[in-house]
């Protein structure tokens, strides 16, 4: 059959678009205007799509419970996480973390643990809020 | 293919051990299982003295035309190892054998016959070993660089172990800050 | 391959495929006569150079998550081969759960990885609707990967002795209602490629690689599965829980009956084994026995057993685009000796020559993209004409394939 896709196209006309439009329907001119008006409750920010159990997203440290045994330093394949020996805790990098949570698997006291926040995107590689410690 | 019987494994190593005596130094048989089954999977590993390579790789073509998947090298001080792994029976179920044929060669002097007129295919695993080792493979068509960048000087051969590695290239980045 | 006396120097940067549209480069010189192509020639750079050489400074733990970034589509098949030869090496036995988990996880992925070939084969054509049709498809397969693994690419889930993470009898409702759906988007995606007319036009004919030339060249794969040589990592060796499973070797001959080589006959490969691996999917979870899923829990235990272990082993498995296989050494210290690995587009990119002589410019792309290279689409063609030399590059190839194709149309 020549056309086999129209049927399809056709249905499609009459159904909501697939894909979410996060964080707004359309590009706001100015980001920053945009952000005031959520703030003030103007303008609407989209949610993103939900997240499932078990998302691997920034990691959450307990400082208390941490013994310093350093075994997520021998695990981690990027070299993300820095002992401080004054204290025998650990000071995590995200800007090198590659998510794999092979730490929070490893640690005995499981003092580590990944939460559902994805949006860490910064312009610098070493700010407060790339740093977990 | 034509319907030969399907060898066992010992009957494939004596297959070469008829022939070709004690040039072949050193066999190994291993199987694993896996699965709830526990089928198994048969591995040989059969080191084979350089002059007669070319031949043992004609000789096994008369079992079947086998299946070069890749072959890898090893630097061992002054000896470089090369392995060929071929593959036999890939069309029965359960049935394929995995042979691993290693050859010696002295760093002083790394030559070998190319098999590039037996086995087109083996062109690209041969170039590369000829850029990385530093293996002289006589008779293969190309000889240009394929893999290693332009800007990498020529001498240098990353799977080495002694000064022609790469190490006066290497940079430690994650040192610089942290 | 014949030896220019000028080449044109470009840099070739190893990074890994990031970008679904597999934008890597790949450098070819074409010889050409007015439309058709009379020679090729090949040069390419590679990704993992430098991974093997990273290994060198790192244990077994820290390698596997490093194999996975090895490929973005295929991530999965680079640390199950790699963990394949470190248990033959170490000896460790694996639980029967972990095993049928893990064939799980690999069909889940050879789904995902076909059709977005699939929407790619089409892109090239000029049939985007299509495109935006198996994209959509290819999202609720993401999202069962996400649910299950916790990532949507890089999926973490492999590892030596068993398998991360379990699936729960919560988790079981709804990957029996995704596995419906799939079945219903196979039967969309059968009618859409395999019965129309302009897929066939462009197709049938196209970059025909004969048997003979498949076996010479040792074409892995799908490539070499549609040419009609039956090789298949799954079929032969017993891995992983393959060897309970019943699998039939798939030749393009189960649907058309006859093999021609053709890029037909690759669209067809790949359609019916998306099918074979929901099948695959639903055997596993009805035979999956019940047990634990790592064979020894404790990772600083696992690394103290893998430093004394000494030896060498191969690891092989079937990635979406053919075998991958791994060669590791241990000799007795924390970080291996030697780390081969091979992905299967190396194989296959010689296959490229035979394939490519004789067709025409337009046809280039469809006929490199049905191959599925996986480090791949070419970058920039340098195209000779008589003693004028000018430059293609990917924009204009696919401007040229789209035009063809409303050519033929009319």
């Amino acid at each position: 059959m020549r056309f086999s896709m129209l049927p399809k196209i056709f249905t499609q006309m009459f159904k909501k678009p697939y894909t979410n439009k996060f964080p707004a329907k359309y590009t706001p001119s100015s980001t920053t205007k945009f952000l005031a008006d959520v703030g003030a409750g103007k303008a609407k920010l989209i949610p993103p799509v939900e997240t499932p159990k078990g998302f691997r997203g920034k990691i959450q440290y307990d400082k208390e419970k941490c013994i310093g045994c350093k075994l997520c330093i021998k695990v981690c394949p990027s070299g993300a996480i820095d002992f401080k020996p004054e204290d025998k805790k650990i000071k995590i990098y995200l800007a090198r973390c590659t998510f794999c949570s092979q730490c929070t698997d490893v640690c005995p006291v499981n003092c580590l643990s990944m939460s559902d926040e994805f949006l860490l995107a910064d312009s610098d590689k070493y700010s407060p809020e790339l740093i977990v410690e | 293919m034509t319907d030969k019987k399907r060898l066992t494994p010992e009957e494939i190593v004596k297959f070469f051990k008829d022939d070709f005596k004690k040039d072949i130094i050193d066999v190994k048989i291993k199987t694993n299982t896996a699965g709830s089954k526990k089928n198994q999977a048969i591995n040989i590993w059969m080191k084979v003295d350089k002059g007669v390579f070319k031949k043992v790789v004609k000789h096994l073509m008369k079992i079947q035309y086998p299946h070069l998947a890749v072959a890898s090298g090893n630097d061992l001080g002054k000896i470089i190892e090369l392995i060929y792994h071929f593959t036999l029976y890939y069309e029965d179920r359960l049935g394929e054998i995995t042979l691993n044929i290693s050859v010696d060669l002295p760093k002083s002097k790394p030559e070998i016959e190319s098999l590039c007129d037996l086995i087109p295919g083996a062109l690209v695993t041969e170039w590369e070993k000829m850029e990385f080792l530093g293996v002289k493979f006589k008779g293969i068509p190309d000889e240009r660089r394929l893999f290693v960048p332009d800007d990498i000087p020529k001498g240098v051969y990353p799977w080495r172990r002694d000064e022609t590695g790469p190490d006066k290239l290497y940079k430690n980045l994650h040192e610089v800050k942290k | 391959m014949k030896q220019k006396s000028t080449t044109k120097t470009s840099y070739h940067i190893p990074i890994g495929p990031i970008h679904p549209a597999l934008k890597e480069p790949v450098f070819f010189e074409f010889e050409i006569d007015g439309e058709k192509i009379v020679d090729v020639d090949v040069k390419l750079g590679h990704v993992h150079r430098g991974v093997e050489w990273a290994s060198r400074r790192r244990n077994p733990v820290q390698i596997l998550y490093l194999a996975e970034r090895i490929c973005g589509i295929c991530s999965y098949c680079h640390p199950a081969a790699f963990t394949l030869a470190v248990e033959r090496i170490a000896e460790i036995e694996v639980p029967e759960r972990a095993e049928y988990l893990r064939v799980i996880q690999g069909e889940l992925e050879r789904i995902c990885s076909h059709v977005l070939w699939a929407g790619v084969a089409a892109h090239e054509i000029g049939f985007d609707t299509v495109l935006y049709l198996t994209w959509q498809i290819r999202e609720r397969a993401l999202d069962l990967t996400e649910f299950l693994t916790g990532n949507r690419i890089t999926k973490g889930i492999m590892m030596i002795g068993g398998i991360r993470r379990d699936i729960t009898p919560e988790m079981i409702p709804r990957i029996k209602k995704d596995l419906e759906h799939f079945k219903k988007d196979f039967e969309t995606l059968r009618h859409v490629f395999l019965d129309d007319k302009t897929v066939k036009m462009r197709s049938q004919g196209a970059g025909i690689l004969t048997k003979d030339e498949a076996m010479k060249l040792c074409a892995v794969g799908p490539t070499g599965r549609a040419s009609g040589v039956k090789k298949d990592a799954r079929f032969g060796e017993s891995y992983f829980a393959y060897g309970d499973l019943d699998i039939d070797l798939i030749t393009p001959d189960v649907l058309t009956g006859e093999v021609n080589g053709d890029v037909y006959d690759r669209i067809i490969q790949r359609l019916l084994e998306v099918k074979q691996s929901i099948e695959l999917i639903e055997q596993s979870m009805d035979k999956m026995p019940s047990g634990d899923i790592l064979a020894e829990p404790k990772i600083p235990k696992l690394l103290a057993q893998l430093k004394k272990a000494s030896g060498e082993a191969v690891g092989r498995h079937e990635a979406p685009r053919g075998e991958v296989i791994h060669y590791v050494k241990l000799d007795g210290n924390e970080n291996p000796y030697t780390w081969k690995v091979r992905a299967p587009t190396y194989n296959n990119i010689l296959p490229w020559i035979p394939m490519l002589k004789g067709e025409q410019i337009a046809d280039i792309p469809i006929v490199a993209a049905s191959t599925d290279p996986c480090m791949s689409c070419t970058n920039r063609v340098a195209i000779v004409q008589g003693s004028k030399r000018y430059n293609l590059n990917k924009e204009e190839l696919h401007r040229l394939s789209i035009e063809k194709t409303r050519r033929l149309m009319k």
